[in-house]
């Protein structure tokens, strides 16, 4: 029963009645809370005060719930004092009758042993009676002890039944208690609550009042003081308004008088600004026809500025162009230069060949030449001869004439005429070329006013080696000779607009040929053995180099003339009379 | 049963469905062209699914796969009744334990279990079980299958009925109506309770276990025999508990342990790594009882130790006194309803004056006189660490009433001190009750405020 008790309950209701109903527990903290902001209020009173008597109301009630289990235990305890009292009894009881009982049985059981000594059944009899009744006795004892106990027993089971009932009871209490605890302890604390916020109420209320009360007040000596203020207010505009009208009346006339003055003043100056304005105009337009002048010129400026420069970009790029021109055609001479070189040297051989076919042509040509000579002369002179005899037969026969043979100095030639012009001298010759080159001054001119002639045009490069050759032919008699081409050569060189003409490459030629001309002058290694080889044709060569043909015309002129104008004449006369004949 | 249903509804309605279908094809153009019809009439196929997995859980449990919204469903539409094989370790989710749990308890408090609708359920699942267990009758397989399930919910056992084993002899069946006759024949039949060593350390998470070895309800139907705690059962107990090491809480109440199963349990939970509560009360624990316990309190972590309603005299008294002043764990002692006597009141008050953990001592109902509260005085007038003191139903008399209100005067810690039915004097009383108002309204102003706190 005890642990049963042990619930938690709250409440009597003894106690409800002259408790105060206070704030709520659970509530106060909150509130606890709000009054920490503003300390010493009612309502904190109220909630402290409240607080310890739910505290009080709690514990008393608690003590009213634990009262029974107190009352039970104290119970208890005092069953367990009577119950070990009885007990401490009973077992003095049990030991007390044990100890007569068993004094009893000894005395009994001390009997058999006299039994055995009797012999007289009688006495035994007797004996045996008598031990049976103190059995018996004792028996009685035991029972009535065993009866005693067995109603102590009973009594107990009873109690038992009792306390049960006691302790269920306590039980019910214990719950009526606990339940009519919850109760009001619910209603207190509700009603408490109810108390509190009345109490936050009605200090809000107060609050408010005394606020609005200060509100009001304030709101009054704010009026007050406003009316003050506006009193104060319109005295001062109304000074301020006679103050006002007064300047008002000086400034008027202030103004009348500044005004007329001001408006001379105003007349003054607009003369003064008419006039400005006049020369105002005109200087402007001075000004603009100046601006409109040098507007033109700077246009023009700007004009011949932009032409120069294009021009001058012009001949910057022509400048370029023929810069690389330039460039081309000093590459483009100097590779001509090398192939004209080339060609020099090549031509140089080719000449030479030339020159040795020639010399075997003019051989076989003059054997030729003699051959052609001798038939056309025999073929001729058969012809001549058939005149002749014509001749001979038209005067002797026709007209009886004596004829007779003309003699002539070519009837008598056969083969080609042996008349040799005189050896011209290499120096003629040469002299002769070069006056011939001379005359023609600038045969190669682009330009050039007229087309030279062939063996002029050649002149310049043959020449050397013309000279070269005759050079060589004549042997070293005639040394002075190669330095006559350099010179001349120096002196075409010499000539502006030819070697400007002729370049790099004229030089270079230049110095070619005076380098040739001076090996030439020096060692003559080719020379000397040529020459020595040509001694033995050179008879022959003259004979063919040396021949003139001037001569030839006259002597077949000379043939064909074998008939005479007069005789001509005469035939024709002969022919006629013949005719009339 | 449910399975055959679970599994046998889909069917016919599919076959239903499929009749239609073939029976009239030609309604089925009517149904696209009507215009009364709407997608919505008809169960979308997550719904018919959801629906199938739900009936057949039992068979194929899927809840993990789903996706969350799924599993919702599910969860929603589950009957409680599925065997706890496939939903203990499966379902977590509270909704479906609370279903569990209102369908079968009316009152359901979870504040007590840790606010877990599934502890709760397996918790008193499990002490169902064990409440109607019957020792050589039941099927010990019951409980041991249910051990995998709930071994990682349950964290306390509160089995306050342990049913002893039937009587094998037919002749005292009959006896059960009868009172008398049972004591005697029946007291040197073993009958044991069930040996709760193979569960308790099975439970790895288990911390509290309250046990009551009797029989609730009995009526009168009533026998000695129900309510022995044999020897035994002691043992059992013993080895059971001091494999569990998490244990926190042991309460061993109404069990009518004596002296030497005391001896034994105290063994047993001597330097036992976690044990901070330890409740024999209602029992027949005597002086050597006291002193196994005496030496328990130095050899463990005890804070709590409730020894009320025992048969402990002064000797275990004194016992327990020394073990106090020397032990700087224990907070709170109750020997209410013992034999201390003034000795062991005054053996007692000596303790408390070297103590200065205790904050908390129930000496009420221990036939203590003047003597004992001269000495409680001294405590109180040094002492700071004490809140509490009972000394109710003592016969402590006006001038040990005194002697404590001059003790009294001093302190400013001490909030509860009960003088019911102790005989002090109601001046006394009162002036004492004012000092503990003014020392209540001090510690309510402190940094700690404590709720006037429940008189044992």
């Amino acid at each position: 029963m005890g642990p049963n008790l042990n619930s938690n309950v709250r409440f009597h209701p003894n106690f409800s009645s002259p408790l105060p109903r206070q704030a709520l527990g659970e509530d106060e903290e909150p509130k606890e809370e709000v009054e920490e902001e503003e300390e010493e209020r009612r309502s904190h009173k109220e909630v402290e005060e409240s607080q310890q008597r739910l505290a009080k109301l709690l514990f008393e009630g608690t003590q009213m719930v634990t009262n029974i289990q107190v009352a039970a235990d104290s119970r208890e305890t005092q069953r367990r004092a009577e119950e070990a009292e009885l007990k401490q009894q009973r077992v003095k009881k049990l030991e007390d009758e044990a100890k007569f009982s068993a004094y009893e049985f000894e005395k009994i059981a001390s009997k058999w042993a006299l039994a055995e000594d009797m012999t007289v059944p009688q006495e035994l009899w007797q004996l045996l009676n008598q031990q049976q009744q103190q059995c018996a006795l004792l028996l009685e004892e035991k029972n009535k002890l065993i009866g005693e106990l067995q109603q102590e027993l009973k009594n107990k089971d009873e109690q038992y039944v009792q306390a049960m009932k006691k302790q269920s009871d306590d039980i019910h209490l214990l719950l009526e208690r606990m339940e009519e605890q919850i109760r009001i302890m619910l209603k207190t604390y509700r009603h408490k609550l109810h108390h509190i916020e009345k109490a936050f109420e009605f200090e809000r209320r107060e609050l408010l009042d005394s606020n609005r009360k200060k509100w009001e007040e304030a709101i009054q000596a704010h009026n007050t003081k406003e009316l003050e203020y506006l009193h104060a207010r319109m005295r001062k505009v109304e000074e301020f308004e006679k103050q006002l009208n007064q300047l008002r009346v000086q400034d008027e006339e202030e103004y009348n008088s500044m005004k007329i003055q001001l408006e001379n003043d105003v007349q003054n100056l607009e003369r003064q600004l008419q006039q400005t304005k006049a020369t105002y105009l005109l200087n402007q337009e001075k000004l603009e026809y100046n601006l409109l002048v040098l507007k033109k010129q700077d246009e023009e400026n700007t004009i011949i500025r932009a032409r120069q420069k294009r021009k001058i970009n012009r001949l910057h790029s022509s400048l370029n162009n023929l810069r690389t021109k330039l460039d081309k055609q000093e590459k483009q001479f100097r590779e001509e230069n090398q192939s004209l070189a080339a060609d020099c040297e090549r031509i140089t051989g080719q000449c030479k060949e030339v020159q040795k076919r020639m010399r075997h042509f003019a051989a076989s040509d003059a054997e030729k030449f003699t051959e052609v000579w001798l038939m056309n002369e025999e073929e001729a002179k058969w012809l001549m001869r058939k005149a002749l005899d014509a001749d001979r037969i038209i005067h002797t026969q026709q007209l009886g004439l004596p004829w007779e043979q003309p003699r002539h100095w070519f009837l008598n030639n056969i083969g080609p005429l042996r008349r040799y012009k005189a050896k011209r001298m290499a120096t003629k010759l040469a002299a002769e070329v070069l006056a011939g080159g001379t005359e023609s001054q600038c045969p190669w001119h682009p330009c050039g006013t007229g087309k030279p002639s062939p063996s002029s045009v050649r002149a310049p490069s043959v020449s050397p080696f013309c000279l070269s050759c005759q050079g060589l032919d004549l042997g070293s008699q005639h040394l002075p000779v190669p330095s006559e081409p350099a010179r001349i050569l120096g002196s075409l060189g010499s000539s502006p607009g030819l070697r400007e003409l002729l370049g790099f490459p004229w030089c270079s030629v230049q110095l070619k040929a005076t380098g040739l001309f001076v090996t030439h002058e020096g060692q003559h290694p080719w020379g000397l053995r040529s020459g020595s080889l040509r001694e033995k044709t050179r008879s022959a060569k003259e004979a063919l180099q040396v021949r003139d043909s001037s001569k030839d015309g006259e002597y077949w002129e000379a043939l064909a003339h074998i008939i005479p104008e007069t005789t001509l004449k005469l035939w024709d006369a002969l022919v006629a009379a013949l005719e009339e004949y | 049963m449910q399975q055959a249903a679970g599994s046998s509804r889909p069917v016919p309605s599919l076959r239903r469905s499929q009749s239609r279908l073939t029976a009239d094809s030609y309604c089925i153009h009517r149904i696209i062209e009507d215009p009364e019809w709407s997608l919505a009439a008809v169960p979308q196929l997550t719904e018919l699914c959801l629906q199938h997995i739900v009936h057949n859980f039992t068979q194929n449990p899927i809840l993990d796969r789903l996706l969350p919204e799924h599993q919702r469903k599910v969860l929603d539409r589950l009957p409680t009744g599925l065997p706890l094989t496939v939903t203990a370790n499966l379902v977590s989710d509270e909704d479906y334990w609370k279903r569990c749990c209102t369908e079968r308890w009316q009152v359901c408090d979870i504040s007590g279990y840790g606010d877990s609708w599934k502890r709760m359920f397996f918790e008193r699942h499990l002490e169902s079980i064990l409440k109607s267990f019957v020792p050589n009758t039941t099927d010990p397989n019951q409980v041991l299958e249910l051990i995998p399930l709930c071994k990682d919910y349950v964290r306390k056992l509160e089995v306050d009925q342990f049913l002893p084993p039937l009587k094998v002899d037919p002749e005292e069946e009959a006896d059960d109506t009868s009172d008398s006759g049972s004591d005697l024949g029946l007291g040197e039949v073993p009958v044991h309770h069930y040996d709760l060593g193979a569960l308790v350390t099975a439970l790895p998470y288990l911390e509290e276990l309250h046990l009551t070895y009797g029989v609730k309800d009995c009526g009168m139907n009533f026998e000695w025999n129900l309510f022995k705690f044999t020897y035994q059962d002691c043992c059992n107990l013993a080895g059971a508990v001091k494999k569990c090491h998490k244990l926190k809480v042991f309460k061993l109440t109404r069990s009518n342990v004596d002296d030497n199963k005391t001896k034994l349990l105290v063994r047993s939970l001597l330097d036992h790594p976690s044990l901070v509560e330890l409740n024999l009360s209602h029992n027949l624990i005597g002086d050597t009882g006291a002193q196994a316990v005496g030496k328990l309190i130095n050899r463990s972590k005890l804070e709590t130790l409730d020894l009320c309603n025992n048969k402990i005299h002064r000797t275990g008294a004194q016992a327990l006194a020394q073990a106090l002043a020397q032990n700087c764990t224990l907070t709170s002692l109750n020997l209410r309803l013992n034999y201390l006597g003034d000795e062991g009141g005054e053996a007692m008050g000596r303790a408390l004056l070297a103590n200065t953990t205790l904050k908390s001592i129930h000496l009420g109902s221990n036939m203590l006189s003047e003597p004992s509260a001269v000495l409680l005085s001294q405590v109180l007038a040094q002492n700071t660490t004490l809140t509490s003191i009972n000394l109710s139903c003592n016969h402590i008399g006006p001038d040990g009433g005194k002697q404590l209100l001059e003790g009294l005067a001093g302190n400013k810690t001490l909030t509860e001190f009960d003088l019911r039915l102790a005989e002090v004097g109601q001046e006394s009383e009162f002036l004492i009750g004012q000092m503990l108002w003014a020392n209540r309204h001090a510690a309510q102003l402190a940094p700690q405020p404590q709720p006037p706190a429940e008189p044992l």
